[in-house]
């Protein structure tokens, strides 16, 4: 009898907990859940609106995986995805380092380093543009200036494979990003454990490495995952500033979707699919490193 | 062992003046504390015994020799920090080693010593802690581990009792006593805590805006203070206005004082008198052989268990008097004071 009574009410309780749940969950599944599983299908085949449905079909993953193009696609969007929050990741630790300590004009630097993060992508473009092109700002100077004969003579920056002005906006657009993560968490550990590193000894490389860096990661981690992500998928700076065929990823799924025939839309599905394989296998990687970073210092 | 000197140290920052001119000498082995309010100067001092900040003009010698402008690194001075700075991504023994492991001491060596210095810490047992799996009290104990391993020429601390509750506090005071005394390293620490600065140390310099006030024993401190701020920061409460009518009496707001005579004081001269709340003695019917004779009559009762506390109106002025709680007299009662007159402080202005 008392048994009967307590399982309905841990029954009830189970359902009271649902219940709660139940916003968040839709939410979560209509944001998140449902545009995967919708990406999953269509490129697997499952198009009924456009009169395809093949399900399951793996000949879309099939024809992108086995042509050329695509691996010189991924090796272009990983390259300008790591160098740049890399070359982001190191300036930004060093602008943190500096903003810690005192120097006149302090509190107007702190905004002015802020200011790329209010600015958006698309006018960071216009802006590499403007300054890095042959016949832009640097260019001009540069011949004004002696440097070369004429601004034609300036080196290509814009629309090589090298991807420089690529790097160069999302480094622009990322530095503050990162900067304020990690200034952040320095402000958060103090100035103390680096002074007590000091009157012990260490010198400022052994005090960085050995004791600042350690304590920081965690921020660092975080935004450069943000940044790295962000890199992978973005779809403007490389459309506009890239190379030219072969583009990076979002750029070829863009041009699949933007096609007049609208069945290769399958096919950008697949595209879409394997860069959001591809970062997340990278992204769990690089925290599955983490973690294990962190188990070795014995912390759990 | 090491003497430390301060001789003319002046620091600024910016416009702001943090030490004014500070002259202190601290003999080899000895136990000193900089005791002030907040803002005083005191940490700043400490800092630039440390190597963290240079002073603005003066010399800072370690056993007669400047060391004003060697770098933090080279100092060979230890630090405990008010919250330790432990290093919280580091073991117990990873933090007490790292000193050494900086210096590049051979891993056997550092092995030998980290047992060593452990176990005078009590703390063997902790090694592979971190830093967050210890209590306040084991937290200190490692910083002072890691400091001590070095074997720094000169031992600071930064309010070393601040952080821990009553009972470690008493356990904490005996062990750095202790150690320092063993280990017979100069030591200074800064508080604004005057109980602390007179349970640990053998003299304290006490500094207000920056000015050395007074540097004594901690007796001569509290008895005999120079001045009447320093009297006030010593926690006196009964401090008040006298006029030295004969050179044995002070007349006061609450009547006339027999005093012991001083020479170094003038007859007529205005004067300020300390009044130790435990030097008052207390009785309840007036008695001839008694040195003072001062009515009043009890307006406040305060109960600290083994201490109570009377506030007694005396003519124009409140007296506090304090006495171990053996008995309990009722407000409203009327009391007569008796203080030796050699226990009565006596302050020129």
């Amino acid at each position: 009898m008392t048994q009967a009574r307590h399982d309905m009410n841990r029954r009830r309780e189970r359902l009271r907990v649902i219940l709660q749940l139940t916003p968040i969950l839709a939410v979560l599944f209509v944001l998140f859940g449902g545009a995967l599983v919708l990406a999953v299908l269509q490129s697997l085949g499952f198009a009924p609106w456009f009169g395809v449905n093949t399900f399951p079909d793996f000949s879309y993953f099939g024809a992108l995986w086995s042509s050329a193009s695509f691996w010189w696609s991924l090796g272009l969007t990983l390259y300008y995805a790591t160098v740049s929050t890399v070359i982001a990741l190191v300036l930004a630790v060093l602008l943190a380092l500096a903003l810690i300590k005192a120097f006149p004009g302090k509190t107007f630097y702190k905004y002015l380093y802020k200011l790329p993060l209010m600015i958006p992508y698309t006018v960071g473009i216009a802006l590499a543009v403007l300054m890095l092109s042959n016949g832009g700002m640097l260019s001009r100077l540069a011949a004004f200036a002696g440097l070369i004969d004429d601004p034609g003579q300036f080196p290509q920056i814009l629309k090589t494979h090298y991807g420089w002005g690529i790097i160069a906006v999302y480094v622009w657009k990322q530095v503050p990003f990162i900067t304020l993560a990690v200034y952040a968490v320095l402000l958060g550990i103090g100035r103390e454990t680096e002074e007590a590193a000091a009157i012990l000894g260490a010198d400022r490389k052994t005090i960085f490495f050995r004791v600042t860096l350690p304590q920081i990661l965690p921020g660092i981690v975080s935004s450069t995952l943000i940044c790295f992500a962000f890199n992978v998928g973005a779809f403007e700076a490389p459309f506009i500033l890239g190379g030219g065929f072969p583009d990076t990823l979002p750029v070829v799924a863009w041009r699949y979707f933007n096609d007049a025939d609208y069945t290769l839309q399958l096919q950008g599905m697949a595209t879409v699919v394997s860069i959001g394989l591809v970062s997340g296998v990278i992204l769990f990687a690089y925290l599955a490193a983490y973690r294990r970073y962190e188990m070795n210092m014995g912390r759990n | 062992m090491t003497k430390v000197q301060l001789s003319g140290v002046r620091k600024l920052f910016g416009t702001f003046t943090a030490i004014e001119n500070i002259d202190l000498t601290i003999e080899s082995g000895e136990l000193v504390a900089l005791l002030g309010p907040s803002g005083c100067g005191k940490t700043t001092t400490l800092r630039m015994v440390a190597g963290l900040e240079a002073p603005t003009s003066g010399e800072i010698m370690f056993d007669d020799k400047d060391v004003s402008h060697l770098p933090v690194q080279d100092r060979n001075v230890g630090m405990v920090f008010q919250r330790y700075a432990l290093f919280p991504h580091m073991t117990v023994e990873k933090n007490v080693a790292f000193g050494l492991s900086v210096r590049k001491v051979p891993k056997a060596e550092i092995e030998e010593r980290l047992a060593e210095i452990l176990d005078v810490v009590q703390l063997s047992g902790f090694r592979h802690r971190f830093p967050a799996q210890l209590s306040g009290g084991q937290m200190q104990r490692v910083a002072i581990a890691r400091t001590l391993i070095t074997k720094p020429s000169v031992l600071m601390m930064d309010e070393p009792l601040a952080n821990l509750d009553t009972k470690l506090r008493g356990e904490m005071r005996r062990f750095i006593r202790n150690l320092q005394q063993r280990f017979g390293i100069t030591t200074i620490f800064v508080t604004h805590d005057q109980v602390e600065a007179m349970e640990l140390a053998d003299r304290v310099a006490v500094i207000f805006d920056g000015h050395l006030a007074q540097y004594d024993t901690p007796d001569t401190l509290y008895r005999q203070p120079h001045s009447t701020d320093v009297a006030d920061f010593m926690g006196a409460g009964n401090l008040f206005a006298a006029r030295l009518a004969a050179p044995d009496r002070a007349e006061t707001a609450f009547g006339t004082l027999r005093v012991a005579p001083r020479e170094d004081l003038r007859t007529g001269e205005e004067i300020d008198v300390v009044l130790r709340e435990e030097a008052i003695d207390m009785l309840d019917r007036p008695d001839a052989a008694t040195h003072q004779a001062l009515s009043g009559e009890i307006v406040a009762r305060d109960f600290f268990g083994a201490n109570v506390n009377y506030t007694v109106v005396c003519g124009d002025a409140r007296l506090s008097v304090s006495e171990q709680s053996r008995r309990l007299l009722d407000v409203g009662s009327t009391v007569w004071l008796d203080i030796p007159p050699d226990r009565i402080w006596l302050m020129s202005r």
